[in-house]
């Protein structure tokens, strides 16, 4: 059997999402669109303190509002178990005692016949708390710092002596604010008991771990939690964790013994689905007269819940972005009174990237190089820190593919030398090394009698494309057509897949879905084996492909059979087959695993007397390795760019310094860009199939958001003379 | 209350609703019409957007009585039989969705837009136009593309 | 929200009479405040008498004066002719003021009325604030402010007001029409908002239950140049930082009459008189513009969030001077 890369087929090709027609007729039913008889909904009460204890709860008046089913409370809530590790230790389950650790912590729930119902009476219940100093700042000196996190922290060669021996030194402080997620949809969840079988419906990124969570919260098998999310309306990474309001569904559902929904609001969603921290960095980098890089350092500072846990490493990528002799990167963080921190969209690599790459574009004013030229002549060919070669790099062709299209060779260096009229122009550029990562997956695929296939897996498509783009993997993998394959998934009770995070999703189902297809074609080979009347008889996997909706031969393609007809000539109904991915270990494979590469060339016009800031134009070359559906991925590499722009123009969480409460947690407060914001976009993709795993991918979820940050700062620089070494840069800063 | 309003062509009746639930709330929880989305319930994302006799408005600031009598169209009433609404089919083909989410305002604002068009808006109409249709995934330039080609824009 | 009647009103004496007679009462007509509010917790009414059935609608021109319902949409307004023609300004701050959907829902009256987006008035977990409930203090003072006020502002409250149609009407001097249980009156537009001083929960001189009725706007002479500039960190669908309108009537090289007024900067919409007369009798040059505009601030009381606002603000004055004077011209 031929290996996918080796067809022109479906893959690859920008057909439709193959869920549009349902999302554009509003058919498509996302957590909160479930409804069920004899439903109750749910809305919550959260602590107007950071720090403390509650020492008055009255509920009297909340239990005694029209439609009110229940109040639930640390004081009558049963007990429950803490959720396991997902790699990362989980929330505390909710309602377990009077702590408090942030302000917007859930101290009740209440339960009544319609969601307005339940939210007046939240009103209604009158906590008072025993407060303590809240912990809010990183400066404050009773906070807890955490060095080394993860074990990421590198080191290589004699950074300090590097330092001080270096002909050209550059040392600088970048900080990056908070942002979040803020995806469209309300985070949501209607909780469903029968007997001691729960229903979620839930905005999940990780149906197959939310079940085992919920299971171990509620102490239940497995088998008796179903977890259900067809359809996302967004993440962002919110959905990776097993939030407590999840619990308090669950929970409320069993108390008043009805179905129940409840729905974030959205000052909610910004205490209850955690955020990007804010960072705190500290560049030093040390060259050569003619820019060669011979020490770098990268330090970072953020923030963590004072309980929490979060996987942020904004220096890890410093360690391999650059050839570079003497190398340090270290993480750390601090614990404050202040809603979870979570994955972001490009976590780490969002800050980490803005305070590099403006570094580097800073020494390159100070060696009087082309920005440019300075990262081509850094260039990593093998990965320095591992000390293996890429198994995929073509982020040199980025560099020139992009300059060109840009046009960057018609910048004049010198800052504020570019003009039209009001504005002033600058040009900007940022490179990007995204990490790698990949999770286990399974899959299973189907053929039935029809001809038809579906093919599952317990993944989530919160916008992604996984549908479209693991349909037209399947078909091509089958030899089907797109319209007689369905892929399902959003459902953990499917073969267990995949978290939506990482950028690893496409290539940990993409890999499970290609082995369960070869091996579906090996079953229906193995049903033949002894049969004389099939041209296939005795063929191996090998020796045949597939096309038109048929095995056949390699050596004889007119000699084959179609499914169908194997199914019926055998009196099957249907045939299945299983696959799993397991991610590569690269010592085994000699490689280091490349995630993503981009360069980001950005075009600002400041108006210097309003300090008004527009992005003009961005052009984005991605070596993603294998493209599997060109629309799906262009429209990832856009989506993250305007991420990028609202980090680095709009987003910022403010907390109030008194209290830590979040000021401005409203889409009217808290900016996201609006269609008026977006510039004239172009993405290019370039490069090979990538060789760590069999599908050729590498993600493309979150490397659109990152570089943006700096290419702009990099082009604000270019533009008036002015360096913004801080995140977002607003018009305060610019006029 | 009662509240009476026609819905889609169809006159549509909802008991015990409770004054301060919005029109999004009656036509989401009560008749089944979740195509409208609820994405901040405070006017500012255009999720939500429906007709309200004839102008699009956020069916999260409608008081339900404040419907009563009118008329409203959403999103799941601008396909017909014989398929997708050309606003529709633009979406899908120029692949403006992506989680989906904030698809329906801007498919009923969309069509809003080119209903009162006289002539084919110009790239800053349609931006204008859409402001308050915020979405967080496509990065809005394939929304744009699915304009152009439903208004019946040569670069569309 | 909290549980409250729903009444629809069928004529205009009988919805002033049903909320004079209820503190607890108030007006509904488009909702895009007053339920937003209610859905915030910050208003709580027993009563909402829904008003938007009632005939204080339509746009219609008396020679040199617009008479505009109070319940006409932002949207209908923008798109007067006579308003597009006479107006150009008022109709920019209209479109810059919200997303399409919300002007086909906001009234013209309402928008009058529009409230402060201080965050801390908007939360009722904050307990500080003099707005929502005098004597208890002013949190924005002490946390972090940025979209507030500078004018008119004191330690007592520096919330701004939001509104961008309401900074084209003062500057335009137009007239407000009230009636009230007692009959009605009608009020300048500058005397209709009040500073905040120690009672900023006081916002106007509307008497409870008193409803507006209608706008008069003079039109701008024909020929003048106008301009209306927002500046805000969104492209649009973004309350401003800075904002300036601008009317200019230029005779013969020089300015005979200038009409400013500024948003984004007071706790009520801002006349830049003191600006206004240093234009008058001038000539419309890039530094008379300048100097004019260092005059639209001053006595400004700013928190460090709010302090860029003073040279942001004099500077939206003098580019929007600059734009009047160079294309604003009638079209």
């Amino acid at each position: 059997m031929t290996t996918v890369e080796q067809r022109t087929g479906l893959v690859g090709q920008g057909v439709d999402r193959v869920d549009g027609p349902l999302k554009v007729t509003g058919a498509a039913r996302y957590p909160n669109d479930f409804s069920y008889p004899d439903l109750a909904y749910a809305a919550l009460v959260r602590s107007t303190v950071a720090a403390g204890r509650i020492s008055r709860l009255d509920t009297a008046a909340a239990l005694a509002s029209p439609g009110v089913l229940a109040v639930i409370t640390h004081q009558n809530a049963p007990r429950l178990e803490r959720a396991p590790d997902s790699g990362l230790t989980a929330p505390p389950p909710p309602l377990q005692d009077d702590r408090i650790t942030f302000h917007g912590q859930y101290v009740a729930v209440v339960v009544a016949d319609s969601a307005e119902e339940a939210t007046a009476a939240a009103r209604r219940v009158e906590a008072e708390y025993e407060p303590a100093e809240p912990i809010l700042d990183m400066g404050d000196p009773r906070a807890e710092w955490i060095t080394d996190p993860w074990g990421t922290d590198s080191s290589r060669g004699d950074l300090k002596g590097a330092l001080a021996s270096a002909e050209v030194r550059f040392e600088a402080t970048y900080t990056t604010a908070a942002n979040s997620n803020s995806p469209m949809g309300l985070f949501s969840t209607v909780a469903v008991w029968d007997g001691d079988d729960l229903t979620i419906h839930d905005s999940t990124q990780w149906p197959s771990y939310l079940r085992k969570a919920i299971a171990q919260v509620f102490s239940l098998p497995e088998g008796n939690v179903r977890v259900l999310c067809p359809y996302v309306g967004g993440a962002f990474g919110a959905g990776l964790r097993a939030w407590p309001h999840i619990m308090l569904a669950a929970l409320a559902a069993r108390t008043v013994g009805r179905p129940v929904k409840l729905v974030l609001t959205r000052p909610e969603m910004f205490t209850g689905v955690g955020h990007r921290t804010a960072s705190e960095q500290c560049v030093k980098l040390g060259a050569t007269r003619d820019g060669r890089l011979v020490a770098l350092a990268h330090e970072s500072t953020t923030p963590l819940q004072i309980e929490g846990t979060q996987f942020e490493p904004c220096t890890a990528g410093s360690a391999s972005a650059y050839a570079c002799p003497n190398v340090i990167t270290r993480d750390r963080q601090v614990r404050l009174n202040i809603p979870w921190c979570n994955f972001m969209r490009a976590p780490g690599e969002a800050q980490g990237n803005f305070a590099l790459e403006s570094a580097m574009d800073e020494l390159a004013y100070e060696l009087g190089m082309d920005p440019l030229e300075l990262r081509l002549r850094n260039y990593s060919e093998d990965n320095p820190r591992l000390e293996l070669p890429w198994s995929s790099k073509s982020l040199r062709e980025c560099y020139e593919v992009g300059a060109e299209r840009f046009g960057w060779s018609r910048r004049s260096p010198e800052p504020g030398s570019m003009r039209d009229g009001d504005s002033l122009i600058g040009y900007g550029v940022a490179g990007v090394s995204f990490f790698w990562y990949q999770e286990p997956c399974e899959a299973r695929a189907t053929l039935r009698k029809d001809g038809t296939a579906v093919v599952r897996s317990a993944v989530t498509d919160i916008g992604t494309g996984t549908y479209t783009v693991m349909t037209q993997l399947s078909a091509e993998c089958l030899g089907l057509d797109m319209a007689h394959v369905t892929f399902e998934l959003g459902d953990s009770d499917l073969p267990a897949g995949a978290a939506a995070g990482g950028s690893g999703l496409t290539a940990a189902v993409g890999s499970a879905v290609q082995a369960a297809c070869r091996n579906l074609v090996r079953a229906f080979l193995d049903t033949v084996r002894d049969d004389p009347t099939s041209p296939l008889q005795g063929c191996t996997i090998d020796e045949v492909s597939v096309g038109g909706g048929r095995i056949h031969r390699i050596d004889a393609p007119e000699s084959g059979e179609a499914y169908a007809d194997i199914l019926a000539a055998h009196g099957i109904g249907e045939l299945s087959a299983d696959g799993s991915s397991t991610p590569n270990d690269p010592k085994v494979a000699g490689m280091a695993p490349s995630g993503a590469f981009a360069a980001r060339f950005v075009e600002v016009r400041v108006d210097p007397d309003l300090g008004l800031m527009q992005v003009a134009r961005v052009v984005s070359v991605v070596d993603a390795g294998r493209i599997l559906n060109e629309k799906t991925a262009t429209s990832q590499i856009m989506g993250g760019t305007v991420g990028g722009i609202g980090m680095a123009m709009l987003e910022e969480i403010v907390t109030d310094p008194g209290t830590g409460r979040v000021a401005n947690a409203t889409f009217g407060d808290y900016l996201i860009p609006v269609n008026a914001d977006i510039p004239d976009m172009e993405v290019a993709f370039v490069g090979r199939p990538d060789r760590f795993n069999s599908v050729g991918v590498k993600g493309v979820g979150e490397i659109g958001l990152v570089g943006i940050g700096a290419a702009i700062a990099n082009a604000v620089h270019h533009a008036t003379g002015r360096r913004v070494r801080s995140l977002p840069i607003t018009i305060e800063q610019l006029f | 209350m009662r509240v009476t309003v026609t819905v889609n062509g169809e006159e549509r009746i909802a008991d015990d609703v409770w004054e301060g639930e919005s029109l999004l709330y009656v036509l989401r929880e009560r008749l089944g019409l979740p195509g409208a989305k609820n994405a901040c319930e405070q006017g500012e994302c255009g999720s939500c957007t429906v007709y309200l006799d004839g102008v699009p408005v956020c069916a999260c600031l409608v008081a339900a009585g404040q419907a009563e009598s009118r008329t409203v169209v959403t999103v799941e009433g601008l396909a017909s039989d014989e398929g997708l609404h050309p606003v529709q089919q633009a979406f899908v083909e120029c692949g403006a969705v992506q989680c989906g989410f904030c698809t329906p305002g801007l498919i009923v604002q969309t069509h809003a837009l080119l209903a009162a068009s006289e002539g084919v808006p110009s790239d800053l109409e349609i931006r204008e136009a859409l402001a308050g249709n915020l979405c967080r995934c496509t990065g809005y330039e394939k929304i744009l593309d699915a304009v152009r080609q439903a208004a019946g824009r040569a670069d569309g | 929200m909290r549980e409250f009647e729903y009444v629809r009103a069928g004529e205009v004496g009988q919805a002033v009479a049903m909320v004079t007679a209820d503190p607890e009462t108030s007006y509904l007509a488009g909702g895009t405040t007053q339920l937003d509010l209610m859905k915030d917790g910050v208003l709580a009414p027993d009563r909402l008498v829904d008003i938007t059935r009632l005939p204080l609608g339509g746009v219609t021109r008396d020679g040199d004066v617009l008479r505009v319902g109070a319940l006409a949409s932002m949207e209908e307004l923008a798109a007067d002719p006579t308003v597009a023609e006479r107006l150009p300004f008022l109709r920019e701050a209209l479109l810059m003021g919200a997303s399409p959907q919300l002007r086909n829902m906001a009234t013209i009256g309402g928008n009058l009325l529009q409230r402060t987006r201080c965050r801390y008035f908007r939360d009722p977990a904050v307990s500080a604030c003099n707005k929502r409930r005098r004597g208890t203090g002013c949190a924005a003072v002490q946390e972090v402010a940025r979209m507030h006020a500078i004018l008119g502002a004191s330690e007592h409250c520096i919330a701004l007001h939001p509104s961008d149609m309401a900074v084209a009407l003062v500057a335009l001097d137009a007239v407000v029409h009230l009636l009230g249980a007692g009959g009605s009156r009608s009020v300048p537009i500058r005397e209709f908002y009040l500073l905040p001083g120690d009672t900023p929960d006081v916002e106007n001189v509307l008497r409870h239950g008193e409803l507006i009725t209608a706008v008069e706007v003079p039109l701008l002479p024909p020929g003048a140049r106008s301009t209306y500039l927002k500046v805000r960190d969104r492209a649009s669908y973004e309350f401003a930082l800075t904002s300036a309108a601008v009317a200019l009537r230029i005779d013969g090289g020089v300015i005979g009459e200038a009409r400013v007024a500024m948003g984004g900067v007071g706790t009520v919409p801002w006349r830049a008189t003191t600006t206004e007369q240093m234009l008058e009798g001038s000539p419309p040059s890039p530094e008379v513009f300048a100097a004019a505009a260092e005059l639209a601030i001053t006595d400004p009381y700013v928190v460090p969030g709010t302090a860029f606002k003073v040279e942001l603000a004099k500077r939206t004055v003098a580019r929007a001077l600059r734009t009047a004077a160079t294309q604003g011209g009638p079209r």
